[in-house]
């Protein structure tokens, strides 16, 4: 005999209703608006999903989500493998050796950009990089090239790329670091009776052994990266142009500078789709081999 | 497969106070399956490593087939090794496992597969050998961890860190049978380091038993078992373990609350500590006098030192059923030392009996060494 006491249900209600207030209440007011075109708060039209379609085939929406894919790919490429090669290059704990030499001292050196505000990170390489009085900007001209990341968008990416490699890089270290100071040291010893290579030690031992913490890294940095609005809202306001306007930025001159509530409901739900989609395909494309033995990892 | 020679072999790990190993000697046949057993803090694994080349020896020296290998980094000494818990490379087939040391050492590919073959065929794994190790029992994993081990056919010495740990206990003794069969048809060196002495009898053709950085005695289980060299080593091996009592030498002979036991011929009077079997003494019932005769394991001969001790017994523990008497472990205290004996069961907690030690068997040591051996 299984009793079921409907009582329980009282428990979770705190948290029922917690979560209704922080996000479902407010993600559904998001929908409601979408498919209305508001005029003030007294005078609204149902308008089904015209803001949809408009958000769709809006040339500055889909040069905005180009612009936004481009730079979550590019930070991934860089920040995960430079993330990795700085947590192999960390002091550890080896068998034999006595204390971690010093890799406490490291660790908290790079994760010092980790705790600087969005804000602040995108003033510092704003004031870096200025071609009149920034180190770097100066240097750069100084030394015969001529660098101005006001006028250039190329210029502009790559110091939107420096400033998000050199705040965000350590995060993807700090991650690995914990994955690779988890394998326990019989693992390299076997790989060194068995006359393996670096290659081959970090091919067959560190990657396979770090897949879980670089699936938590990829996804935490994807959804951040997609996310991205302080920094280069201070840095180059979107600028040159459009050039580095991407849809965080778009979607707040929409629905704040010019107070369009329908198109900009319709966008934010896309934008969450967009990234639940992203989410879900790189789940399903890790995932797909678990049955094969996933579980090796753990 | 060679022959391992240990000389004055000492380790002390950096900022220590004193060695780990001091002094260490040991030869091991080619071929040989070797135990190296003892409690934790003897110094086993430390020996382990420094035969790997994990650990650089401080002082001594280690030969493969006369070849000196102490300075040697690990890849070049020619060792395997079979670790605690399966070391397996998580995303390698069993093929590709059991043929990656001989690819590093350029084998061609298809050499390293029919060697890798020939190897799982042994162990058993043939079915398994494309399958992700990953997704194998813990007894498989390890079985082809032990595969990768034995796979260079020119290997030097194979050496297993207690492999057994990890496994269930169901397959413990499988996987222990596997291993010696394997050991046999490939006329391995292998080394095998445990604190089981129940792994080490089964396993090794000798035993080296450690304690405190020391090796005490290196003999066969039979010859550890009847003849241990040190008190600690009579201690360890057997169970339950050899009867150890508080004794003198006085006027010629072994004594046990001044009673004769067995000749001490030129050994110094003083204390000392007499040992015997649980097997090789029995209890007698007091009524049979001093011309009684034990049943039992142990047969005193009528003279001189076939002393009777009185002793009263405070516990029976049956361990089975012989020609229809229960047998087992008797154990009874004399003065304020309990002995234990094993035998035929025909008293009970509060009798008063006597005791016949076997003189022939009886072994004695003093500050843990051997007497009169």
């Amino acid at each position: 005999m299984r009793s079921h006491d409907q009582r329980a249900w009282f428990g979770v209600l705190p948290v029922l209703v917690v979560v209704a207030f922080s996000a479902v209440i407010p993600l559904m007011t998001v929908v409601n608006y979408s498919v209305q075109d508001i005029f003030d708060l007294s005078s609204r039209l149902f308008v089904g999903l015209d803001w949809y379609r408009e958000t769709l085939r809006d040339p500055r929406f889909q040069a905005a989500l180009g612009r936004q894919l481009l730079f979550s790919a590019l930070v991934l490429a860089i920040e995960i493998p430079l993330g990795i090669l700085i947590a192999r290059s960390l002091p550890r704990r080896r068998a034999g050796a006595r204390g971690n030499q010093g890799a406490g001292l490291w660790l908290v050196v790079i994760a010092i950009p980790l705790l600087i505000p969005w804000n602040v990170v995108g003033t510092i390489w704003q004031m870096f990089a200025r071609p009149d009085i920034g180190l770097l900007g100066r240097a750069l001209n100084l030394g015969g090239l001529d660098f101005n990341f006001t006028a250039e968008p190329l210029h502009a990416w790559i110091v939107l790329l420096l400033m998000d490699v050199w705040h965000w890089t350590s995060l993807v270290a700090l991650l690995a670091y914990a994955g690779l100071a988890s394998i326990p040291a019989a693992y390299y010893q076997a790989a060194e009776l068995d006359a393996a290579g670096r290659w081959q030690v970090f091919r067959h031992v560190e990657l396979p052994r770090l897949r879980f913490v670089l699936i938590i890294a990829t996804l935490l940095r994807l959804m951040d990266s997609f996310m991205i609005y302080t920094e280069p809202f201070v840095l180059t306001g979107g600028g040159p142009g459009n050039s580095t306007t991407f849809l965080s930025q778009y979607l707040t001159s929409m629905a704040v500078g010019q107070f369009d509530l329908g198109p900009a409901a319709a966008f934010s739900v896309l934008y969450f789709l967009v990234i639940l989609l992203m989410c879900w395909l790189f789940h399903v494309s890790v995932m797909r081999d678990d049955d094969t033995g996933g579980s090796g990892g753990t | 497969m060679a022959e391992v020679v240990v000389s004055g072999l000492a380790h002390r790990y950096p900022g220590a106070a004193a060695d780990t190993l001091a002094g260490l000697d040991l030869a091991i046949a080619r071929g040989e399956a070797h135990a190296l057993l003892g409690g934790s803090g003897a110094g086993k694994t430390t020996l382990l490593n420094l035969l790997s080349g994990l650990l650089q020896p401080t002082a001594g020296g280690i030969r493969f087939d006369g070849r000196d290998v102490s300075r040697l980094p690990p890849r070049d000494r020619g060792v395997a090794q079979v670790f605690q818990f399966p070391v397996l490379y998580d995303a390698m087939t069993v093929a590709e496992t059991l043929m990656f040391p001989l690819r590093n050492r350029g084998w061609k590919r298809a050499a390293a597969r029919s060697r890798a073959e020939d190897i799982a065929g042994r162990l058993e794994l043939t079915p398994w050998l494309g399958r992700r190790a990953a997704t194998l029992s813990l007894f498989q994993k390890q079985l082809v961890a032990i595969g990768r081990a034995v796979v260079r056919p020119d290997i030097a010495v194979v050496l297993l860190d207690e492999p057994l740990t990890a496994v269930e206990p169901a397959t413990k003794w499988q996987l222990r049978r596997v291993l010696r069969a394997l050991q046999q048809e490939l006329g391995a060196t292998m080394i095998y380091v445990t604190h089981d002495q129940t792994e080490a009898l089964t396993f090794a053709d000798r035993i080296s038993v450690m304690h405190a950085g020391r090796i005490l005695q290196t003999d066969t289980p039979e010859v550890l078992y009847e003849q241990p060299a040190h008190e600690h080593v009579a201690h360890f091996i057997g169970s339950p373990g050899m009867n150890l009592l508080r004794g003198v030498v006085d006027a010629g002979a072994y004594r046990l609350d001044g009673y004769p036991l067995a000749p001490a011929p030129g050994v110094a009077p003083g204390p000392c500590i007499i040992g015997f079997r649980p097997e090789w003494a029995a209890l007698v019932a007091a009524t049979a006098g001093r011309s009684g005769v034990a049943r039992g394991a142990a047969d005193p001969a009528p003279g001189p030192f076939s002393t009777l001790l009185p002793v009263r017994v405070t516990a029976t523990r049956v361990l089975g059923i012989e020609a229809r008497r229960p047998v087992g472990l008797v154990t009874a205290m004399l003065g304020d030392q309990p002995v234990r004996t094993r035998q035929a069961i025909e008293c009970a907690p509060g009798d008063g009996a006597l005791l016949a030690v076997d003189p022939e068997r009886l072994v004695a040591f003093r500050d843990g060494a051997r007497l009169g051996a």
